[in-house]
């Protein structure tokens, strides 16, 4: 027996990361976080990025494991440095984003007393933490860190805090390191394998289906089900839909892809889903921007839902056929079932259906024509500058949003073929989100095209990021459609609410954003006019190695449609300003 | 609505409590009476260890006992959600037990 490894309680967190297989760690110092601060200074196995704000912290983070399906961390100091990282924990929260956050706290015997930056995160964080764990005895950091670990990135994933008292990481406390080759928690145990009974009821609804659509989330694309999802399809040959979540997971570019569903989900999409007699959830919850009313909801259809997660199934929808299990190893069983059970299915009987949706299709698919005419008399449409975007990078990226209405025309308009490369706070709705996500995306992938389409709003809420990714020589291309306004909130202020702009303009009061890109030693290019638009966005993407941050002003009074009738079911819609379904 | 009993069995752990009362404040779900104690006794708990394949050492784990007002609809979403918990290993109504993730005949009750 050799000796064991007398490390600190600081030195131990980060070997701890090491032999969990962190690479990269974003966070921000401060005097709780001190002793872990200088145990990183020490070591050079796992990088640091010093990011400008605890929240870009969390949100580049979650960029990382979106993009690479690899737990995201984090580490900031107790207090403010706490409750600053708590909107980024709140986002990965509510799409379930593998996360570890690790917070320095005030040392223990000062806990309660208001010591200086004191806060209780364990409390704060609570309701937005998969778990939590406070670090009580340094012996425990090895432990504690693997479970936070597994409990992550396992079952439905989601962010784990860690607080660790400051005397816990003393340098002058040493402990016997060993890192435990597994987590065991005897009260965590998610589910796996489907049960067999509930995959073969699936395969008999499957073979009897006659208007089936397969609606499939982020909990394929967290589960690495592409090419089960795609083989599935293969077999059934039925229409796809995905959430917004869930974009990617089904190739967008495919024939049996009717687009994205829900609030502003295409027509066809909605329709089918309403229309449908069976509907297959792979890895999605019924959330309310797909569902509309519930009690509307798809009044003919039969529901096989698969899911990792207990509670997320007949939650909203009650569900016929309910297959627990990880999503990827219930397709793997349904697949299994169904290729012995071929000569039962015959893709022939859904020609109707498929030719049902041709009509949907065509009679309002989204509208190309709306940008058809780019003349310099007419204002830059949104819709268009997604569209440039995705020819000039051929539909390659990865691409981050904010949120609000640029975020629904780069899901409606840039079509994603593969699963991870659209990274956007879909649940929680995290404006600021879009320039730190684009950070982790591009630490994680170095050598590919990242871009983050934004608004003059969103991006706002944490352009501080643009001095971290100077530091870090990050070119990332920044596409702002600026239309001067909140544009989302507008919208719904036109729609409904007698077109009282209440506190959704800025009275020009924006920056000038060339010279804000400038400062920052960045390229800034403005665009205001249509026949600038596609030069100016190639000579964006053609600056490889500079971040660009490219302003273009667009049609202020622009609205996003097909957008859903509040309390309606799916096929009561919006299509335009003055007409609806 | 109707006053219903739940029992949970749990580890003993600092914030396993405010786990499962912060999950029902959340909801908006109304506790009516709350009762915690540790667990010396495990002869009842005998299918959870075997379910389980482990065994309960003294004050590992707590039994909490909790009142509520809710809806039928609601009954079966509350366990659920109690169940992810990572600190619950099993909760209970009258009817069933969902031990993380399997449901079961038998009842804590």
């Amino acid at each position: 027996m050799g000796t064991k490894l007398k490390l600190s309680g600081a030195d131990m967190l980060m070997r701890a990361l090491y032999d969990e297989g962190v690479e990269l760690i974003f966070g921000y110092p401060g005097g709780a976080a001190l002793h872990i601060y200088d145990a990183i200074f020490r070591q050079d196995k796992i990088e640091h990025i010093l990011v400008r704000h605890e929240q870009g912290a969390t949100h580049a983070a979650d960029g990382y494991a979106r993009s690479t399906g690899k737990p995201g961390v984090v580490l900031v100091t107790s207090g403010p440095g706490a409750t600053n990282a708590i909107t980024g924990i709140a986002t990965a929260f509510m799409d379930s984003i593998p996360m570890v956050v690790i917070s320095g706290q005030v040392a223990s015997h000062l806990i309660g007393t208001d010591a200086f930056q004191e806060t209780d995160m364990i409390g704060v964080s609570r309701p937005v933490v998969k778990h939590s764990y406070c670090v009580f005895d340094a012996n425990e950091i090895p432990k504690i860190v693997k479970e936070a670990f597994h409990v992550a990135t396992t079952g439905r994933p989601g962010p784990v805090v860690i607080d660790i008292p400051k005397d816990m990481t003393a340098p002058e406390n040493l402990f016997e390191y060993e890192y435990p080759e597994k987590a065991n928690i005897r009260s965590y145990n998610p589910p796996i394998e489907p049960d067999s009974n509930q995959v073969e009821r699936a395969v008999t609804e499957l073979i009897n289906a006659q208007r089936p659509v397969i609606y499939a989330g982020g909990g394929a694309i967290l589960s690495n089900a592409k090419d089960e999802l795609f083989r599935l399809n293969e077999i059934l040959d039925a229409p796809v839909t995905n959430t917004l979540m869930g974009l990617g997971i089904y190739p967008a570019t495919h024939y049996r892809f009717l687009g994205m569903l829900g609030m502003h989900g295409t027509y066809q999409a909605n329709m089918a889903m309403h229309n449908a007699d069976l509907i297959i959830a792979v890895g999605a919850r019924f959330d309310d921007r797909i569902t509309n009313n519930p009690s509307k909801f798809s009044p003919g259809a039969k529901v096989i839902h698969l899911d990792v997660d207990h509670s997320s199934v007949s939650k909203i929808i009650e569900a016929n056929v309910a297959v627990f299990g990880q999503v990827k190893n219930s397709l793997s069983a349904i697949i299994n079932q169904l290729e012995r059970k071929l000569d039962q299915y015959n893709k022939d009987k859904l020609q109707p259906w498929h030719e049902q949706i041709k009509n949907w299709k065509s009679s309002h698919g989204l509208n190309y024509e709306l940008y058809k005419d780019e003349s310099d008399e007419n204002p830059i449409l949104p819709q268009a500058v997604v569209q440039h975007v995705y020819n000039i990078t051929e539909g390659k990226a990865y691409v981050t949003s904010d949120v609000g209405q640029h975020q629904m025309f780069a899901a409606q308009y840039y079509h994603f073929d593969e699963p991870r490369k659209w990274i956007n706070s879909g649940s929680m709705g995290t404006m600021g989100f879009g320039l730190p996500a684009a950070m982790g995306v591009k630490f994680a992938f170095p050598n590919e095209e990242v871009l983050c389409i934004t608004g003059e709003g969103s991006i706002q809420m944490c352009i501080q990021e643009l001095s971290t990714c100077l530091q870090y020589n990050l070119p990332i291309k920044i596409i702002n459609i600026n239309n001067e306004a909140l544009g989302m909130v507008k919208q719904w202020q036109d729609m409904n609410y007698g077109g009282r702009h209440s506190q959704s303009t800025y009275q020009n009061s924006l920056p000038d954003f060339v010279k804000l890109a400038e400062s920052y030693g960045h390229v800034g290019i403005k665009v205001e006019k249509n026949s600038e638009l596609k030069s100016s966005l190639e000579k964006a993407f053609s600056m490889k190695d500079r971040l660009v941050f490219v302003d273009i002003y667009v049609d202020p009074s622009e609205h996003v449609y097909p957008m859903l009738i509040a309390n309606h079911s799916l096929e009561d819609m919006w299509l335009s300003k003055d007409k609806k379904t | 609505m109707i006053k219903r009993k739940l029992i949970l069995i749990m580890e003993n752990k600092p914030g396993a409590l405010v786990r499962v009362v912060g999950l029902f404040h959340q909801r908006g779900y109304n506790i009516e009476s709350l009762h915690v104690d540790p667990v010396d006794d495990f002869t009842p708990y005998k299918f959870i260890e075997d379910q389980l394949e482990t065994k309960f050492k003294q004050n590992e784990i707590s039994r909490l006992t909790i009142q509520t007002l809710v809806s039928d609809s609601l009954m079966r979403q509350i366990l659920r959600q109690l169940n992810k918990l990572i600190d619950v290993i099993a909760v209970s109504n009258e009817k069933t037990t969902y031990l993380k993730g399997v449901l079961l005949d038998e009842n804590l009750l």
